[in-house]
Parts: C-alpha cells; structure tokens; sequence
C-alpha cells in the first residue's frame, strides 16, 4: 500500500515539494544558514527555465541560446506590473509568461525552418537584442541601474523571503506536474519521434514547424515565468543577470542534470547554482578564488557528456544496481 | 476542388509517368503502374533500381518533376477523395489513409514498443496541449482508449509482452514489427513497406508474410512493398512490378513475372543464378 503510493508520480512531486519547503524552518532552527535560503531559490526558478529548455533541447531536440533573454524579459514585466501598475503580482506573472511566449512563436516561425548551429546563432542573437532593449528602454526597466520592485502580496498579506521561498517551491513542483504530463502525452511522444527521426515523425503526421514552435514557445513561457518569479524573490532587475553566461548555465543545467529527466533537470540546477555557493566557496585555498564555479561547471560537464551522457540523475539508479550485485555477490559468498 | 481526377476502375494509387531526377541521375524513368483495392502489390528491381525512391515519390519525401501521383485519399470509414498528392506536405500524407515503413527501421530507441506504435496515431489525438498538461477527461480518455488500440496492434503482431521494453535495444526483427504495428495505429487503406523482409531468418520471413496477409485480410487495406526476397515477394503478392534502372520491366503474376525474359536479363545482370 505505502509502496504503491510511493510509486505514484504525483505523490512523489508533492513530498518532494514538502521537502523542499521545509527549507525556511530548517533555517530559523539553525541547521541551515539563511543565506542557503537565497541560493537554492535560485535553483528554483533557474530551475524551471532549465525544464523549459529540457522540453525544447532534450525532447524536441532544438537547440536555444536566448533563455537569458526571455527570462529577463519576464522579469522586468512582472516588474512593471507589481510596482509601476499596482496590479496583482498572479497578474504580473500571466503577462510575464504570455509576452515572452508570443515574442517566443514570432522568433519561431521565422527561425524554426533552421536548425543546429544556426538556431542557436539566431536565438542568442535574439537573447542580445533583449538584452540591449533592456539597456536602453530606461523609462521602464530604469537601464543599466536596474529596476526594484518589492515582495508580492495578496488579500493584504505580503510574502516575506520564506513565504515567497515556499511558494516558489509550489510553483515549481506545479511546473514538474505539468511537465510531467506533457512530456508523457501524445505531445511529448511527437517531440521524442522529431528528434528520434524525423522522417518518421513526418511520415506518421507529425508537422515537425508546428511542434518545433511548439517546443519553442513551451521553452520561452518556461523562462518567462523564472524571470518573474525570479524578480519577486530578489526584488530588483538589472540588464547585467541576463546575459549569455545565464543561458549557458542553463543548458549546463540540463546536460550535467540529464536528458529527458525532470529531477535530473532540477538536479542539474542545484549542481550548477547551488554546489558552487554551498560547498565549493568554503573549500580552503581554493574556495576564493572567483574562477571556481566555472572551472567546476566546465570539468563537469565535460566529465558528465564523457562518462556520463545520460545525466547525473542515473547516478542513483546505477547506484543501486551496484548495491544490488554487491548485495548478491555477498549473499554468493556467504552460500560458499 | 482544385484537384478533381480519376483513377483507374477499381484503384487506390496510380503511378503516372513518374519521372526523378538526382542531378544527371535519373532515379525512376516514366514509371506507371497501379495498386488495386485490398491488393497485394510487389516492387521489384536490382540494387539500386530506384524502388525506393519511387516509395519516397509516392509519399511525398522527394517532389517529382514530372508525373502525377494519384490516390483515392480518405482513412477507413471517411468518403473518398481521389486526388493528386504531389505538392502535398509530408506529414498530411498519413491523415489521407497511406502510411509507410522504412527500409533501414526508423523507430525511436529511447522510446518503449508501445510508445512508438502510439506514434502511429499521432493524428488521432485531439486534445490540446493545455488539456494534455492539466490532464483533463478528454486527454484522458483518449490516452487511454488508444493506448488500448496500441497493445491490440502489438498483439497483432505477437510483440505485445514487451510493450513496456525499450525499442533501444530490441533485435532487429522485432524492431521490423514495431514499424509495421505503427502503421496499422492510423487505420489506413494502404500500408507501402520497404523491404519488410531485410535482416529477417527463413522462419521470421515464413511469419512475416502471413502478417502481411492477416493485415491484408483484417483491416481490408492494400499493401505496397518493396522485396528483395523473392520467396517472399512470389509468394505474397496479388500482382507484381519489376524495374530496371528506374524503367519499367513488366506487370504481372508472380508466374508471369518469373518467366518474363525481361525481368531475368535485369536480374542476370546483376548476379550469377
Ligand atoms: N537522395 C538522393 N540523392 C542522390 N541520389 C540518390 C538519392 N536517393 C537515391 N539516389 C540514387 O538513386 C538510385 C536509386 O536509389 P534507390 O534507393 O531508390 O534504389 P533501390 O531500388 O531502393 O535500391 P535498394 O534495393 O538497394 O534499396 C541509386 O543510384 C541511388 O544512388
Ligand atoms: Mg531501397
């Protein structure tokens, strides 16, 4: 009975979820420094972006270099519209979806009929543009000195850092749940035939423009929602987060996470954003030197796409395969 | 309609005057022939003949210049259309009742048998992404109801116990299987199939051939393939096409194709009997 429930999918995004929000709590009891709060808040919402590129690069297999872009497009407007029109922050984040993926399908069906290198080429140049309208657009994103905005509140009750740690946890574990769906229906099942063969796919109906903008546009709604939910936990935005470096670590994300995996992909964002910062900085000797992370990231993903090409969430499955012979060897032994 | 034709009495494809060219190479050559109704129909020809070519032409994959395509269009139970497909997308092609294989298994290895048979039926579902995402009743239920259809067609074919196995790493024969239970997902009236027999033994070729007719039999369809495999082909096949070099070499039984001097200069050219 217990196992069954343990099996159920959505049960174990839940008590993930319940896991991960008892974050705070640990903090006030001291078992985790606050700072620690921060960091993995940035798992979350990087997170999320890094699923969204899953779906497009892992399932769909088109490539995208514009994650940066898309992210902070979504965070100046859910910006904009907490604090300069006082609308609800839900509201905020809607259009900080909504926007990005229209941007999203009209990059779409002019790039999508490219792929490879030039996708990427075409997406990171689409990344800039944003980058440089976010620069020069200073009556709304306030340019290079950036953009404050404050905690959201609804029904007179505003989030405070913990609060708006743990509803991002449930946006997050919302956002596996329906990833989850979508990568096991028929839409996830076109996307693995695309990038499986595509002449197979074509040849059972599918339209590879048609899901190719459809895996973009999921891609570009994914990262507008981080960006938002990004710029109601720090409260400010500055054209300096989004640039290149954030779409890379991203792609990071996914690759050192694994392919095609969901908490691979959210493990693969906790080695990127939260390795670094939790343990790597309180190494001695090394642990100052700003160059770390990166050199830390670059080894491992270079390690992982060697030894590894499937990710590091099958780290617990060849675990347990291990255990098991082990188990057995020891049993063989015991029998002799 | 900007298409109105006609076929052939009793047809669901003809082949008109099909030409393709590949740069100075011309690939088929004013090739005709016709597929009756129900129909078993064999393709033959040396290596390179141009079969699969003419296969990829029919479907779409390659634009031929010159001849025309016809196909009497419309999925088991819709009132025919007949039409030209020529022009046409790739990925219509199926929605209009023709459904292909491929001659080196294009199947998708991360994928379990069942899922890439529900490949097959792509164009059945209806549901939109956000009913698929949120999971509402309608994706639900057809999920479920051709998840059924799946492991019926996966039982067709005797591979319904490894419907949760990866395709990955599957042998070669029931790689073949997997292809030809994706074909059956869309309900179509003609099934073309490149050289379903390749890499098989005498004994899966022996089941393969009753497949093809039991498919033949039960869904009411015809069938276009491509055999090198003569065994198969003789034994099989309604009526049979050979070509040479992408001409036209003769039409007829299997008895008739045998003895046809044509056909056995083609064949003697390219290997010693
Ligand atoms: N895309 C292509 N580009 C250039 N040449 C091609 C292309 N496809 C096929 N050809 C050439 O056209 C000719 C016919 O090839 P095709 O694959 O149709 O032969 P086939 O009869 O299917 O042969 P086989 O029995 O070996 O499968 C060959 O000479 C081949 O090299
Ligand atoms: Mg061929």
């Amino acid at each position: 009975m217990i196992a069954k429930i343990y099996k159920n999918p959505y049960i174990r995004f839940i008590l993930f979820g319940v896991l991960a929000a008892m974050v705070p709590t640990l903090a006030d009891w001291g078992v985790i420094r606050f700072g620690t709060i921060t960091t993995l808040t940035q798992v979350i919402y990087f997170g999320i972006a890094a699923l969204g590129l899953n779906l497009l690069l892992g399932y769909s297999g088109s490539i995208s270099l514009g994650t940066a872009g898309f992210m902070g497009l979504g965070a100046y407007i859910a910006a904009y519209v907490l604090s300069d029109l006082n609308m609800s922050f839900l509201l905020g984040i809607l259009i900080a979806i909504l926007v990005p993926t229209a941007i999203g399908i009209l990059v779409g069906l002019v790039s999508l009929r490219i792929s490879g290198l030039y996708l990427a080429i075409a997406t990171l140049c689409v990344s800039e543009i944003l980058l440089e309208s976010f620069r020069q657009a200073t009556d709304i994103t306030g340019g290079m000195s950036g953009k404050r905005t404050s905690f959201p509140s609804i029904f007179g009750y505003t989030f405070d850092r913990a609060s708006t740690f743990i509803f991002l946890v449930a946006v997050l574990v919302l956002v596996m749940i329906l990833t989850y769906n979508l990568v096991n229906s028929h839409l996830g099942r076109a996307f693995n035939a695309m990038r499986g063969s595509e002449v197979a796919a074509q040849a059972m109906g599918v339209n590879l423009l048609k899901y190719r903008l459809i895996a973009f546009a999921l891609a570009t709604a994914y990262a507008g929602l981080a960006g938002a939910l990004c710029a109601y936990y720090i409260r400010a935005v500055s054209p300096t987060q989004w640039s290149l470096n954030l779409s890379l670590l991203c792609l990071a994300a996914v690759v050192i996470g694994g392919f095609r995996s969901i908490y691979g992909t959210v493990l693969g964002a906790f080695v990127v954003w939260a390795v670094p910062d939790l343990f790597l900085k309180r190494l001695p000797i090394i642990g100052d030197n700003p160059a770390i992370p990166f050199i830390f990231n670059g080894v491992l993903i270079i390690v992982v796409i060697m030894f590894y090409p499937h990710g590091l969430v099958h780290i617990t499955h060849d675990a347990r395969k291990l255990l098991n012979k082990l188990k057995k060897r020891g049993k063989g032994d015991a029998d002799a | 309609m900007h298409n109105t034709v006609t076929l052939p009495e009793g047809c669901i494809l003809s082949v008109e005057n099909l030409s393709m060219h590949f740069g100075g190479l011309k690939a088929v050559d004013d090739l005709s022939f016709a597929v009756k109704e129900r129909e078993i129909f064999g393709l033959i020809g040396p290596n390179g003949a141009g079969k699969t070519t003419v296969f990829n032409c029919i479907t779409q994959f390659y634009r031929p210049k010159e001849g025309r395509i016809l196909f009497n269009a419309g999925r088991k139970g819709e009132s025919l259309r007949p039409m030209n497909l020529v022009g046409l997308p790739v990925h219509r092609i199926i929605r209009l009742g023709m459904v292909r294989t491929f001659q080196n298994v294009e199947v998708i290895k991360e994928l379990s048998l069942i899922d890439n048979v529900l490949i097959g039926a792509h164009i059945k579902f209806k549901a939109t992404v956000l009913e698929q995402a949120l999971k509402l009743p309608r994706a639900r239920r057809e999920e479920k109801a051709i998840s059924e259809k799946a492991v019926e067609a996966l039982d067709f074919l005797g591979i319904a116990d490894r419907k949760d196995l990866l395709a990955g790493g599957q042998p070669y024969g029931v790689l073949k299987k997997v292809e030809l239970a994706r074909t059956l997902m869309s309900e179509p009236r003609l099934i073309i199939m490149d050289e379903p027999a390749a890499g098989l033994n005498d004994s899966e070729t022996d089941a393969l051939a009753q497949s093809i007719r039991k498919i033949r039999d039960t869904f009411g369809c015809a069938v276009l393939l491509v055999e090198h495999d003569m065994r198969l082909v003789m034994d099989v096949c309604d009526r049979i096409c050979a070509i040479s070099f992408g001409k036209f070499l003769a039409l007829g039984t299997a008895r008739e194709i045998q003895t046809s001097k044509l056909v056995q200069e083609a064949y003697l050219g390219e290997e010693e009997e």
